[in-house]
C-alpha cells in the first residue's frame, strides 16, 4: 500500500473490480448512469433557464421548461401592464397640471372654454 | 418554483388600487378648504374625478392668494363642464402656452383692457365662471 499509484494503475484496479461485480449491481449502475444522462440532456435542452434550476428533481425536463416559459410570460405581461399604468398615470398628472394652470391663470376661463 | 412564488406579489403591485373614493367628511381640513366650492356635490362625484380634484387640493397650499381666489371662483364651473369641454380647454391652453411670450403678453393685455373697459362702461363684469 506504500507504493505510489498512478492513473493507469487505478484504472486497472477499477476494471478488475468491475469485472468481479455481480449482475444486479451492474444493472443498478447502468440504470443510474442512464438517469444521470437523461437529466443532463434535459438541462442542455433549456439552457436559458439554467439559472432558475431549483433542483426539483421530481419534474421532468419538459414540464420544468414549460413552467418557466409560463412564469416568464406572466412576468413579461405584468411588466407591460405596469408600464402602461405608469404611462397613464403620467398622462393624468400632466392633465391635472394643465387644469390647475387654467384654473389659476389670469386669463378668464371662458377664453379657453367653448 | 421560487420564481412562481413571487408572481402573486408582482401581480398585486400591478393591479389598480382598491376603491379610493372618499366622502366629504373624510377629507382633511386643508382638502376641504381647497375644494370648498364643491362641498355640496363632492360625494356624488365619480371616484376618478375625486382623485383628480384631490391632486388640485394638494397643490392649493402652494398657490398665491390671488391664484387661490381664482381657483375657488372657477372650480365649480370647471367641474360642471363635460369631459369633452375640459379636453378642448386643455388643448387651447396648451396651444396658447406655445405662443411666443411677447404675443402672449399682448393677448393678456388685450383681455385685461377689455375687462376694464366693460367695468368702466357700466357693463357688469362677466360673472365669475363658477356662478
Amino acid at each position: 500500500m506504500n507504493e505510489k499509484l498512478d492513473s493507469n494503475a487505478i484504472r486497472q484496479m477499477l476494471n478488475r473490480s468491475a469485472a468481479r461485480l455481480d449482475q444486479p449491481a451492474l444493472a443498478r449502475l447502468r440504470e443510474a448512469r442512464e438517469l444521470a444522462l437523461a437529466r443532463y440532456d434535459a438541462r442542455q435542452a433549456a439552457p436559458a433557464f439554467a439559472w432558475a434550476d431549483t433542483g426539483s428533481h421530481g419534474f421532468t425536463g419538459g414540464l420544468r421548461t414549460g413552467y418557466y416559459y409560463l412564469a416568464s410570460a406572466i412576468l413579461l405581461a405584468a411588466f407591460l401592464f405596469s408600464l402602461a399604468n405608469l404611462g397613464q398615470h403620467a398622462l393624468e398628472h400632466d392633465e391635472s397640471e394643465v387644469d390647475i394652470a387654467i384654473l389659476t391663470d389670469e386669463m378668464p376661463i371662458d377664453v379657453f372654454v367653448d | 418554483m421560487r420564481t412562481l412564488l413571487f408572481l402573486p406579489l408582482i401581480l398585486a403591485c400591478c393591479l389598480p388600487a382598491a376603491s379610493l373614493a372618499k366622502s366629504w367628511s373624510e377629507l382633511t381640513p386643508s382638502q376641504q378648504q381647497a375644494l370648498a366650492p364643491l362641498s355640496g356635490k363632492w360625494d356624488a362625484l365619480p371616484e376618478k374625478r375625486q382623485q383628480k380634484l384631490l391632486h388640485f387640493a394638494a397643490r392649493y397650499e402652494k398657490l398665491s392668494p390671488e391664484q387661490k381666489e381664482r381657483m375657488h371662483q372657477r372650480l365649480q364651473h370647471w367641474s360642471d363642464l363635460t369631459p369633452e369641454q375640459r379636453h378642448h380647454a386643455r388643448e387651447k391652453y396648451r396651444a396658447f402656452s406655445k405662443v411666443p411670450p411677447e404675443k402672449r403678453a399682448q393677448v393678456r393685455q388685450m383681455v385685461r383692457e377689455q375687462q376694464t373697459g366693460k367695468a368702466a362702461s357700466g357693463v357688469p363684469p362677466a360673472p365669475p365662471p363658477g356662478h
